[in-house]
């Protein structure tokens, strides 16, 4: 069981800076997922917390142990691999056992723990395979069984649903999260999948460029995203953003008008959900019209789409909701629902 | 049906079946007429008179009562000693092979998991000394090695063999390796192994197609060199080609040629053996790279 401390680490290659001053402290048992686009350091950061990478500058403390030194076999930790890393000549029974060969675990030991785990992820009928005979689904719980089998301090596991098929991905992430809950170990856990951040994750560090754009609960992210990028980030629909300026509390731009705001007069991002916001009854409650630019059916819902701000904004309407393109729509955008965001740096407005 | 659909035409198969008779003859042809004329004494097989004599020994047993004789056999192994020459044959290909091997996996695999590009530079300098031919280097060799006395031994020409076959083994290996993805050693690293445990335990038993390829390679370098072997050493440690040659070199008595003849059987045999048993590691370590899944 372990806390993990990030201080300030950082990952550069000549000038190019993979991960930039990551400062991070992960409580024992939690799970935490790295969440961003691809090529944002979410994998970098997590290789130099398994030792795979050395960190340029700042501090890795697992433990009450400064780790930058370390091994990875000394660091106590166990890795999911994207592409597994399974050993090809091994079958899947000597795949799991591995770990505990290398590392000297008493032998009389072995079968139990390796049943065990291939127990818990539903393994036992394949033991005798090799990993070429599975498919990915199993090759992919193969990876989760030699993880567990050694009960580590931490669990790493880099994008491990990225290669399977929709359904399975579900299942799996299931699985993994009951996991996680059972043995009750620190795990980081990297995605550039938002739905999978939130199913799964206790915290979200949402990553740009490497540098951590926000970390908070899936629920915070999602309800009070701390600047532009987190908010086009997260959700599916992304938040809607329109540009416009703030006078007195009424924010313009072209088809708009919404009153009742508050924050600084001037140039501003204004952004809200589409669940949020709804077709208005009347011309009292439009805050937009405009014309429809296109209505997509999404089986429990309507989605209209009009320009407005200087963007398409997205609205979510009722399922029987039917209206024709190029036919002008109100749209009701209440002031409780908007977020106020700096115009030029992104950054949350309201505290 | 598909297998109506794949049938090839007739016309199609039969020219085919006949390259391949052609060509089976042109390259087995030789192999089987030395076989079959070394239980020949030398007047029947390279007779001037007729030559189906060699086919018939029509004097083979004018001489020995019987048709083959195994005169050139024992002349060769007996009398000339060719067991020496195959034991020193034995000893230069078993070290040569070993060290190179050794080397090569090593130096190969620390190579292929360098992020430097001096590795490339590297590489490319081993490949033009492969390309060099080797009677270059072994003249620069001879000086220094009378000088200190090292000229006309075994270890010696497993020096030089080495030195020779080190940058093809090494590029060999190390493009085995590259194949081999680095999530293999960094799962070993993370599971609990140091850089060499995962070398040892989980890259090595994925690679053994390429090291047997490889180590074949080396085998027949070393098993064939003529350049080497004839110029290093003595006629006491020769190996089996320079020995041939040396059959071959002094025509005068009757009987040396057949000895020649002989030893060239007796030297391709253990070749065919050898490709026979490990050729289904050839193939896939020729051909796919070592890893599948
Ligand atoms: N060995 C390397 N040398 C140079 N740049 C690298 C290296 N590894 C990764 N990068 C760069 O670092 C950035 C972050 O990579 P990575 O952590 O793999 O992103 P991701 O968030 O998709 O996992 C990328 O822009 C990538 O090109
Ligand atoms: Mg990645």
């Amino acid at each position: 069981m372990a806390e993990i401390q990030l201080k300030n680490v950082s990952k550069r290659w000549g000038s190019f800076i993979g991960v930039d001053n990551f400062d991070l402290t992960i409580a024992d048992r939690e799970f935490l997922v790295l969440l961003g686009p691809s090529g944002c350091g979410k994998t970098t950061t997590m290789r130099m917390i398994a030792g795979l990478e050395e960190a340029t500058g700042g501090e890795i403390i697992i433990g009450d142990q400064v780790v930058n030194d370390l091994e990875p076999k000394d660091r106590d930790i166990a890795m999911v691999f994207q592409s597994y890393g399974l050993y090809p000549n091994m079958n899947v029974y000597e795949n799991i056992r591995f770990p505990l060969k290398v590392r000297k675990v008493d032998p009389a030991t072995h079968d139990e723990r390796v049943m065990r785990a291939a127990d818990m992820v539903e393994l036992r009928e394949f033991l005798h395979r090799k990993p070429a005979e599975l498919s990915g689904g199993q090759r992919q719980r193969v990876a989760l069984a030699r993880a567990i089998v050694r009960e580590p301090n931490v669990f790493l596991m880099d994008e491990p649903l990225s290669n399977l098929d929709a359904k399975l991905r579900v299942s799996t992430r299931a699985q993994i999260k009951n996991l996680q809950h059972e043995l009750k170990v620190t795990t980081i856990y990297v995605t550039h999948d938002q739905i999978e951040a939130m199913t799964l994750a206790d915290r979200v560090v949402v990553m740009q460029r490497g540098v951590i754009q926000q970390v908070g609960s899936p629920t915070e992210i999602y309800d009070r995203p701390a600047n532009t990028f987190v908010a086009a980030f997260i959700g599916s629909p992304a938040m809607n953003l329109m540009e416009g300026t703030l006078s007195g509390g009424v924010f313009t731009s072209d088809h708009v008008r919404i009153a009742g705001l508050t924050g600084p007069d001037g140039p501003i991002t204004l952004g809200f959900r589409a669940e949020d916001a709804a077709v208005a009854h009347d011309s009292t409650d439009t805050e937009i019209s405009a014309p429809v630019y296109t209505m997509e059916l999404l089986g429990d819902a309507t989605m209209i789409t009009v320009k407005a701000g200087g963007a398409l904004v997205s609205v979510k309407a009722n399922k029987d909701y039917r209206i024709e393109i190029d036919e002008t729509v109100g749209l009701h955008i209440p002031a409780e629902i908007c977020h106020l965001f700096h115009h030029e740096t992104g950054a949350r407005l309201d505290g | 049906m598909a297998a109506a659909a794949q049938r090839k035409p007739v016309s199609l198969k039969v020219a085919s079946l006949v390259f391949i008779v052609i060509w089976l003859m042109v390259a087995a042809f030789p192999f089987f007429w030395t076989l079959w004329g070394s239980f020949k004494v030398e007047l029947d097989f390279f007779s001037i008179a007729d030559w189906t004599n060699a086919l018939t020994g029509d004097l083979t047993k004018e001489t020995y009562g019987r048709p083959f004789t195994g005169a050139g056999y024992y002349g060769a192994w007996v009398q000339e000693e060719f067991w020496r020459a195959a034991l020193n044959t034995f000893i230069v290909c078993f070290f040569v092979v070993v060290t190179s091997l050794t080397i090569g996996t090593l130096g190969g695999y620390a190579l292929s998991r360098s992020g430097h590009n001096y590795v490339f530079w590297l590489l490319i300098a081993a490949l033009i000394f492969r390309a060099m031919p080797p009677i270059t280097l072994v003249s620069g060799y001879l000086p220094p090695f009378f000088q200190w006395n090292l000229w006309g031994y075994l270890p010696t020409a497993i020096i030089v063999l080495v030195a020779i076959n080190q940058p093809f083994t090494l590029w060999m290996l190390h493009s085995f390796f590259q194949k081999i993805p680095k999530d293999l050693d960094e799962s070993a690293k993370v599971d609990g192994c140091t850089q060499f445990q995962a070398f040892r335990f989980v890259i090595i038993p994925v690679m053994w197609p390429g090291v047997i390829t490889t180590g074949l390679f080396s085998f027949l370098l070393a098993y064939n060199d003529f350049a080497v072997t004839a110029m290093l050493l003595n006629e006491q440690n020769r190996t089996m080609v320079p020995k041939i040659a040396a059959f071959l070199g002094t025509t005068y008595t009757e009987g040396n040629v057949m000895f020649a003849v002989a030893a060239v059987v007796s030297a391709t045999v253990p070749l065919f053996l050898l490709v026979m048993v490990f050729q289904r590691q050839i193939v896939s370590g020729l051909t796919a790279g070592a890893v599948k899944g």
